[in-house]
């Protein structure tokens, strides 16, 4: 994955939870819709975080799959 | 909120790392530090990754995206007091990602540890739900309404303790090295995790630290009751010492083993709930 399409996913996911943790405390939007919210971006921000400052390096290769 | 997932899956962590610490010490082992599945979760996301040629992309990494969804997910029902049953769902779609992960990279040693994982919900699952005889006491399986008992009544651990015993199997049956961990046993490398590297292993880790938080913070909601927040961490940290006292000292059994255990576990607390619904008016 390129990685400008990493780091557009990363800040995608950042401003959802920003932005629905400000329309939570300014009470426009309920709380479980601020929960379903970071519980889809959260992921996204881990896994996108951590492939934005991963070594560089590596192709795709065959696991061992038996004898 | 995205600080209490923050926080519960470092403190999972911890507590992982604790866990292997008294395994270790009870094995006259030095063992890690204790906050080294913190170190590992960061190492890994370090590391250059890349998919494996044998994988299917989608299913190698939306596992990891869903395995993180479900468990902040399940947090925030557990903070908010919902229903149990939501999560018994949880746990069984955990089930199907601990087999999406072993199926999805194309190594035969991720495909036993899925194998296992499909074999040890036969008796996992219906051992999770036998906690629903607390319903007898509570007519009730939304968390806010059995801590509101339990505050009435007294702990649910003293009233019926053959429910909190099931739910402390059911948390050994997810802690590595334990005597059911039969779906990442040595013998298939890391079972269903074996070809999940990297930054992918990273996102596994966050996975296993929300998962320990969430069953342990749910284990002191539903039968301890409202407790300081402080006082539900020191209470999960002793129920972790003790089933890490348990890993210590018992030998992981075979898969056949496993279930038939969990199996007669689970008729054991079938009887008991069979029991409470005759007895209770």
């Amino acid at each position: 994955m390129k990685k400008t399409t990493i780091t557009y996913g990363l800040a995608a996911s950042a401003l959802v939870i920003v932005v629905a943790w400000g329309l939570l405390a300014a009470s426009l939007i309920p709380l479980w819709a601020a929960e379903t919210a970071i519980v889809i971006a959260f992921p996204v921000l881990v896994l996108f975080l951590a492939l934005w400052w991963r070594a560089p390096g590596g192709e795709e290769d065959i696991p061992f799959i038996g004898y | 909120m995205i600080e209490y997932l923050v926080f519960a899956a470092a403190f999972g962590l911890l507590l992982l790392g604790l866990h292997r610490k008294v395994i270790a010490r009870v094995q006259m082992r030095p063992g890690p530090p204790v906050w080294q599945e913190i170190l590992h979760a960061l190492k890994f996301s370090f590391k250059s990754t890349w998919v494996p040629k044998t994988a299917s992309s989608l299913l190698y990494v939306g596992v990891v995206l869903i395995g993180i969804g479900i468990w902040s997910a399940a947090l925030f029902v557990v903070l908010a007091g919902e229903s149990i049953l939501i999560l018994f769902a949880i746990y069984m779609l955990h089930k199907i990602v601990e087999h999406g992960f072993g199926l999805s990279s194309g190594s035969p040693y991720g495909k036993f540890g899925g194998v296992r994982s499909v074999i040890s919900a036969a008796s996992e699952i219906p051992l999770f739900v036998t906690i629903a005889a607390i319903y007898f006491f509570t007519d009730s399986l939304l968390l806010r309404d059995i801590i509101a008992y339990q505050a009435i009544h007294g702990p649910l651990l003293l009233i019926a303790p053959p429910a909190a015993i099931a739910m402390y199997i059911v948390i050994l049956s997810k802690l590595p090295y334990g005597p059911f961990s039969i779906v990442e046993s040595k013998e298939l490398v890391s079972g269903y995790k074996t070809e999940h590297f990297g930054v992918w292993r990273a996102g596994i880790s966050v996975i296993d630290g929300l998962k320990t938080f969430v069953l342990l913070f749910a284990f002191v909601a539903i039968f301890i009751g409202a407790v300081p927040f402080s006082l539900a961490l020191v209470i999960m940290t002793v129920v972790l010492v003790s089933l890490s006292f348990v890993c210590a000292v018992t030998p992981m059994l075979s898969p056949f083993d496993s279930v038939t255990v969990q199996g007669i576990v689970t008729l054991l607390m079938v009887g008991y709930a069979g029991v409470l619904w005759w007895v209770m008016p």
